[in-house]
């Protein structure tokens, strides 16, 4: 027994002892001190070395879009790293292409600082900034959707263009103890710089809609930031065919805003589907845009009314009624927000109808 | 078994809420290795395999999602009604590798049970490549003999 024990014991305790020495070595050798971060040739910041660089770079207000809170499995938080980073580690090789690993392309969040780096960041990445709300008004708009106003206090007023998105910081809360960001579409009015308005779908056990549907309060203080995005309305005459289902409306809104605001008088027809009657919103909003806007028709479509619901408007799936009111779309353009198979469907109805693909521009709720 | 730096990550990954709420673990008390080991051994035990189980749930997802959140009834088992609901996001797998896939939940209803089994895109994937069903607890964690019952009810 003891000629087992004697040998066990003996490489346990190499074991703590190389352990502890790791312990101490990591907070007195590792310590990387005052480090130069130089962003496009242009800016130098110091900052404290020993950090991956995503957070680093959030914590001095450059906010770099990221889906997994820094854990190096989303792939979006890329940044060229020009002088400093050391070899690429293998968590980051499996997302780059060949052009991106060429050009030093790497992943912010498992770039540890431990040295000056020279980095290239995006500059339309700097208009990005962070704002401290108050949730204001939430309103009811289907059994699973509500509008959320948040009214802003620091920085009092937001510069964005309508169809893009911002990121909400959902905070720890009862059984989420930590802090996610999730991304929504603006779906305010952008001349209305002091107020921000999202739409947001219940996602069941989602995290961040869990809070806002069943914590967040008229009252409370909420951490935005953004505006990012390139959905937007281009700069034609062409008649345009808005499609979206769910929460898509909510760029819609604010493109419809942004037409008013303009005297945009282009033809425009809006397909908003939904699955049943109870899925349709934000009807009185949609008569008032066609008051104001002389080419605007909205057009809402039940794929399945309830029987006693006294549905009129159009049925089946929003792809069928596109298909029913159009020969030709030729000329025309598509604009598309909402789930990937509506969006892919559309595609397809609009080239089938001679939409060129060139002509159509969508957000995938992706 | 002590668990390598790689598991322990994986694990603790697993174990957080910040990419699923509650986490892919909920409240199971095992390593996730056991929980794949338990799982895998259930299927051996039904003579059915990831793949296969993979690659049915692939095919009624598909033939949900341009329905765009109404039911349709499967051609191939009758019984089964099928509806895919798209939400706004993606879920990003746990493993170190890239893969996010569309936030949409797939149900589907055996019309002469009663009985319904939901799953995500994302654990059509841990399923297939990871062997991950959840842990106990989890808000999508599939019973491999309850999703069995209803897709392969010879099995059973």
């Amino acid at each position: 027994m003891m000629e087992l024990l004697v040998p066990v014991l003996i490489m346990g305790g190499i074991g703590a002892v190389l352990a502890s020495v790791l312990v101490v070595a990591e907070k007195v050798i590792a310590n990387y001190g005052i480090c130069k971060l130089t962003i496009n040739d242009k800016k130098e910041l110091h900052v404290q070395g020993g950090k991956p660089l995503l957070t680093v770079l959030r914590e001095q207000k450059i906010f770099i879009p990221s889906a997994c809170g820094g854990r190096g499995t989303c792939g979006i938080c890329k940044l060229k790293v020009l002088e400093g980073a050391g070899a690429i580690l293998p968590t980051e090789t499996p997302f780059m292409d060949q052009r991106e690993l060429a050009e030093n392309v790497r992943l912010s969040c498992q770039v540890k600082i431990r040295n000056d780096l020279r980095i290239v960041i995006p500059e339309e990445l700097f208009s990005i900034q962070e704002f401290q709300t108050v949730c204001t008004r939430i309103t009811d708009l289907t059994y699973d959707m509500k509008l959320f106003r948040f009214e802003l206090r620091d920085p009092p007023e937001i510069d964005f263009t309508a169809g893009q998105f911002v990121q909400l910081l959902c905070p720890r809360y009862k059984g989420s103890p930590e802090e996610v960001y999730r991304a929504y579409s603006v779906a305010s009015d952008p001349q209305q710089k002091n107020a921000i308005e999202l739409i947001i779908r219940r996602v069941p056990h989602g995290i961040c809609t869990t809070w806002c549907f069943d914590f967040l309060k008229q009252g409370d203080p909420v951490s935005l930031n953004g505006p990012y995005g390139q959905f937007c309305l281009g700069d034609t005459n062409a008649p345009a065919v808005f499609v979206a289902g769910g929460s898509g409306m909510a760029p819609f809104v604010c493109l419809l805003h942004h037409m008013r605001n303009k005297g945009i008088k282009r033809k425009a027809e809006y397909f908003f589907g939904g699955n049943t009657v109870k899925d349709q919103c934000l009807q009185a909003e949609m008569s008032r845009f066609e008051q104001q806007l002389e080419g605007f028709k909205f057009i809402p479509v039940v794929a399945r009314p309830e029987p006693d619901s006294g549905w009129q408007g159009e049925t089946g799936l929003v792809t069928d009624a596109v298909r029913r009111h159009y020969t030709d779309l030729a000329g025309h353009e598509g604009y598309l927000c909402g789930s990937p198979g509506m969006i892919d469907a559309s595609i397809k109805v609009l080239v089938e109808l001679g939409m060129k693909k060139t002509s159509i521009f969508y957000d995938k709720f992706s | 078994m002590k668990e390598s730096p790689e598991e322990k990550r994986l694990e603790e990954t697993l174990r957080s809420s910040q990419m699923v709420a509650g986490g892919f673990m909920g409240t199971d008390p095992r390593r996730p290795l056991e929980v794949i080991e338990d799982d895998e051994d259930l299927l051996d035990k039904l003579k059915l395999s990831i793949h296969t189980l993979g690659r049915r749930m692939h095919e009624l997802t598909d033939l949900a999602i341009p329905q765009m959140g109404n039911w349709i009834d499967d051609p191939r088992q009758s019984r089964l009604r099928v509806k895919a609901d798209d939400y706004n996001g993606s879920l990003v797998c746990p493993w170190p590798h890239p893969g996010s896939y569309q936030k949409r939940i797939t149900t589907v209803k055996d019309k002469n049970t009663g009985r319904i089994v939901s799953w995500t895109d994302l654990n059509i994937h841990m399923i297939e490549a990871h062997g991950f069903f959840e842990g106990k607890g989890a808000f999508f964690r599939i019973e491999p003999a309850q999703i069995a019952a209803i897709l392969f009810p010879d099995l059973t």
